[in-house]
């Protein structure tokens, strides 16, 4: 039996094809519509309870019309009946007429899809609220379970299933069905009027095998870990950088290092560095979209290009950049696939419209892989004389310039290769491209974050700031 | 909503956001919200997202430790409409299209060192209803444009960012005072003069905080732990209402009638009717911002403080305009007092916990000795909490300024903040 969400997918399609073959019979080079109809279930946590239970139906298509060859418009609607889907058709091709012209625009050719494994699970689009609630429930006990000093504060369980499809009129018609559960956790700490920064965690899964048991005894660790802090004098050496830290502000810049639209503007800093070194030997990332299960992993990107697995820096020489259907034919090379109506970051516009089919795509990494190294986590730091480990920090890269200057949040001394104690305030400092360059040391674990599957990097003279 | 982006010249996205839908929240047992949306807008579609809200609020309900015994509220029937001087219907799509383009343009006379342009347009033109059982019915109709310009300046491997945004609620009317050219031509010049600044130095200083900073401190790292959900969670203000928190110079308040601010909407999405909230007076904390939930909690009266961003989400306790009421010191008053220290300008957004841990990114410095402004210096961050930053404020600027604003707690937002500069020690965390 059809489920209201697929009713809904089903309409829209309809709708949308029609439009598609309404609009090819103008004067146009180009049409594409980029659809989605979403089920979204949600429990909100706030001091020790559930908060709120939500729950979102949405769906909605957004075209793109090119005329004169390069004349680009946009339009979307969420508005799920025949005559809204055509008008919105129509407003993209009428702004197409008063646009200016994208220099090299295109968009991907009709060719073989592979379908990517792991990205469904028919348990989360009929996981319950009552469900959601329990999962929510039990993730709090354990948290709070694990020391009776922790506090949870906020939190997050959301199961979304959900259709996404492209048409285009050069062939490309293509749709997924998938699913995402997230749980994030946050808490902070109380002893004796002490009072910790707050640490979270987060558990993304492309299935319904969410462990809010595990989630809150890791929120657990990390809060307990963070009492009786003391201010660490400045310091200039080695330090081990988390995977939240580097799946943040690591990888913000190595993102904007490696979209193609920077490239084509001369603002990366590794423009004209292909097959030169860039950072250490022991530093590969890949962009891997057909990763088994990986949350962004998908089997065709956001403008219809068949999903790829791309070398970005192998053993420290950079190889690739990330490309879209227009930048790679700006620059005469291949299109890695990168098309993204998902991307991360804090771009306002990007927030105000929305995601998904409200907006046209951007250049966004899939999943950002950083190559496991052969050394555990511990391994790493036993190495270490006397350095820092920096789990999690405030603030972020300048674009560009890969300067980062950020506040210790969750960071602590090493000395004698152990973990001795956390630190009070401070902020670390330095150029990222420099840092990338004196990695000593990858961690053999990694963990999933949105758009990255990161390691613990160890990189040698970092500077740390005393408060 | 209209979008326009131009990049380098070329209008890169010009769009057109056509939205509507419905969100359905109810309480039930006096214990539980549930809330659930849709986009398909027939009967049936509503009465099952009702159905649905119910049994999301049902299914808490039981888990539920504390009553919400909700303050009744007045039977609210209200039709605003803001009257644009240059409503966004009176113009095509091609004099959309010039704002950013003039923005681009006004860049780009800033010199051929000035690599990266981007302008972009908002006109966001919203229909907002509001039904309840206890008989409300409200009507909100606004406009609100923005304009945002990124800069980056490059000389041999040196990038320097720079940006600014513009926005008010209301029409076109925006560009009267400031035209789309100057402002990208200011922009991209503080970018190409950032390219032979240095690194400002790193540690504790006196800074003077310009209110383009100083809207992102404000909001930040002392709006969001003023807000009573984040307060109530362990936020750094905790329960010290009626005591001294920040400097006795400091007055902060919350109000959604300034007409001009983004954060302007009479109404607030549960109803209540938005005023202005005194939430620290002279460093006492007097109040927080509410929703009629944390009210209920807190047995005080609701401030007008629900908001939700759209239809899709439920309301939360969110910012409309907040401000810091202005002082007595000019700016060269503010820098005379000042040996040595730094004058901190622009903001590339940050981050702030509930305690009031900030670290927020300036775009450029000037370096102050023996009271006068010297060399300029590029941008990095600031850091430290935000309360005992606040302690530290030993004057306030005369003159307010409304600045726009945005916000990402959980659901985005844009908001308002009318801010003066202010002076006080800061940990800043530079190359140089």
């Amino acid at each position: 039996m059809a489920t209201r969400l697929d009713e809904n997918w089903n309409r829209l399609s309809d709708y949308v094809h029609k439009v598609i073959r309404k609009l090819e019979r103008k004067n146009i080079t180009h049409a594409e519509a980029f659809l989605t109809s979403t089920q979204t279930t949600e429990v909100t946590i706030r001091n020790s309870e559930i908060l709120t239970q939500n729950k979102a139906n949405d769906s909605g298509v957004g075209f793109r019309v090119a005329v004169d060859g390069d004349k680009v418009g946009f339009a979307c609607t969420n508005t799920l009946n025949e005559k809204a889907v055509f008008e919105a058709g129509e407003k993209a091709f009428a702004i197409a007429k008063v646009s200016s012209r994208v220099p090299n625009f295109t968009l991907p050719q009709a060719s073989q899809i592979e379908k990517v494994e792991g990205l469904f699970d028919s348990r989360v689009a009929e996981t319950t609220v009552e469900e959601t609630v329990e999962v929510a429930n039990r993730a709090i006990d354990a948290a709070e379970g694990f020391d009776k000093r922790v506090i949870v504060k906020d939190g997050r369980v959301i199961y979304i299933s959900g259709w996404r499809g492209i048409i285009n009129t050069l062939g490309v018609d293509y749709e997924e069905k998938e699913t995402k559960a997230m749980l994030y956790l946050g808490c902070g700490g109380k002893q004796n009027g002490e009072v910790t920064s707050s640490c979270y965690d987060l558990m993304l899964k492309r299935t319904a095998n969410l462990e809010p048991e595990t989630v809150g005894e890791n929120v657990g660790k990390m809060v307990v870990g963070l009492f009786k802090p003391k201010t660490l004098p400045s310091f200039q050496g080695t330090v081990v950088f988390g995977p939240e830290a580097v799946s943040y502000q690591l990888c913000d810049v190595l993102i904007d290092a490696l979209k193609g639209e920077n490239i084509i503007a001369r603002r990366s800093a590794w423009t004209e560095k292909i097959e030169q070194r860039v950072a250490s030997e022991n530093l590969t990332i890949t962009d891997s979209a057909t990763l088994k299960e990986g949350f962004a992993s998908r089997s065709f990107d956001d403008e219809g290009c068949p999903s790829q697995n791309t070398v970005l820096i192998r053993k420290g020489k950079l190889e690739n950049f990330l490309h879209h259907a227009t930048s790679a034919n700006t620059v005469k090379t291949a299109n890695t696939s990168n098309a993204s109506r998902f991307p991360g970051g804090l771009d306002m516009v990007r927030m105000i419209v929305g995601n998904g089919y409200r907006a046209k795509p951007e250049i966004y990494p899939s999943n950002l892989v950083i190559k496991l190294g052969n050394k555990s986590r511990e391994e790493l730091l036993s190495e270490i004389d006397r350095g820092v480990l920096i789990e999690s920090m405030a603030g972020f890269a300048q674009e560009g310039s890969g300067v980062i200057s950020a506040q210790l949040s969750r960071a602590f001394l090493i000395q004698g290769g152990e973990i001795q104690y956390p630190i009070k305030g401070g902020m670390v400092s330095g150029v990222a491209f420099d840092w990338f360059k004196q990695v000593s040391g990858v961690s053999n674990d990694s963990k999933q974050f949105l758009n990255s599957l990161v390691s613990s990097l160890r990189v040698e003279e970092v500077k740390v700031v005393s408060d | 909503m209209t979008t326009c982006t131009v990049k380098n010249g070329v209008i890169e996205e010009f769009s057109n956001v056509s939205l509507s839908g419905v969100g359905v929240r109810v309480l039930v047992n006096s214990k539980s919200w549930g809330f659930s949306s849709t986009n398909v807008l027939d009967s049936e579609s509503a009465k099952q997202t009702l159905l649905d809200a119910v049994k999301l609020a049902k299914a808490a309900s039981k888990l539920k430790k504390q009553k919400i015994k909700l303050e009744p509220v007045k039977r609210a029937t209200a039709d605003v409409i803001l009257h644009a001087k240059k409503p966004l219907h009176d113009f095509s799509a091609e004099d959309i299209a010039k704002i950013p383009l003039e923005a681009y343009k006004g860049a780009k006379e800033a010199g051929p060192r000035v690599v990266d342009v981007k302008a972009t347009y908002i006109g966001i033109e919203d229909d907002k209803y509001f039904l309840s059982t206890e008989g409300a019915h409200i009507h909100q109709n606004t406009t609100r444009v923005l304009l945002l310009v990124d800069a980056i300046a490059k000389s041999n491997d040196i990038l320097c960012p720079a940006s600014e945004n513009l926005g008010h609620s209301g029409g076109l009317e925006l560009f009267d005072k400031t035209s789309p050219y100057s402002m990208g031509k200011a922009v991209a010049e503080k970018a190409v003069s950032l390219l032979n600044a240095k690194a400002p130095p790193s540690g504790k200083f006196r800074v003077i905080v310009h209110p383009t900073l100083c809207a992102t401190l404000l909001h930040e790292a002392i709006g969001h732990p003023l807000e009573a959900d984040l307060a109530m969670s362990g936020g750094g203000f905790g329960d010290q209402i009626g005591e001294l928190v920040s400097s006795k110079l400091v007055t902060i308040y919350d109000n959604g009638n300034v007409k001009s601010g983004l954060g302007y909407l009479p109404y607030d999405d549960e109803g209540i009717e938005c005023k202005r909230t005194v939430l620290i007076e002279n460093g006492i904390l007097r109040s927080f911002m509410h929703d009629r939930t944390s009210a209920a909690v807190a047995d005080v009266s609701p401030t007008g403080n629900a908001h939700a961003w759209d239809y899709s989400v439920e309301p939360l306790i969110r910012q409309t305009n907040i401000g810091i009421e202005a002082g007595d010191y000019s700016l060269e008053e503010m820098v005379e007092d000042v040996k040595e220290g730094l004058f901190l300008e622009g903001t590339f957004g940050g981050q702030a916990d509930v305690n009031a841990d900030f670290t927020f990114g300036f775009q450029s410095a000037k370096w102050i000795k023996n009271g006068e402004l010297t060399k300029e210096l590029r941008g990095a961050n600031v850091a430290g909490n935000a309360i005992e930053v606040f302690k530290t404020i030993d004057a306030v600027g005369k003159e307010a300024i409304l600045r726009p604003g945005a916000c990402g707690k959980f659901q985005f937002a844009i908001q308002g903040r009318v801010v003066p500069a202010i002076r006080c020690e800061i940990m800043v965390g530079g190359m140089g």
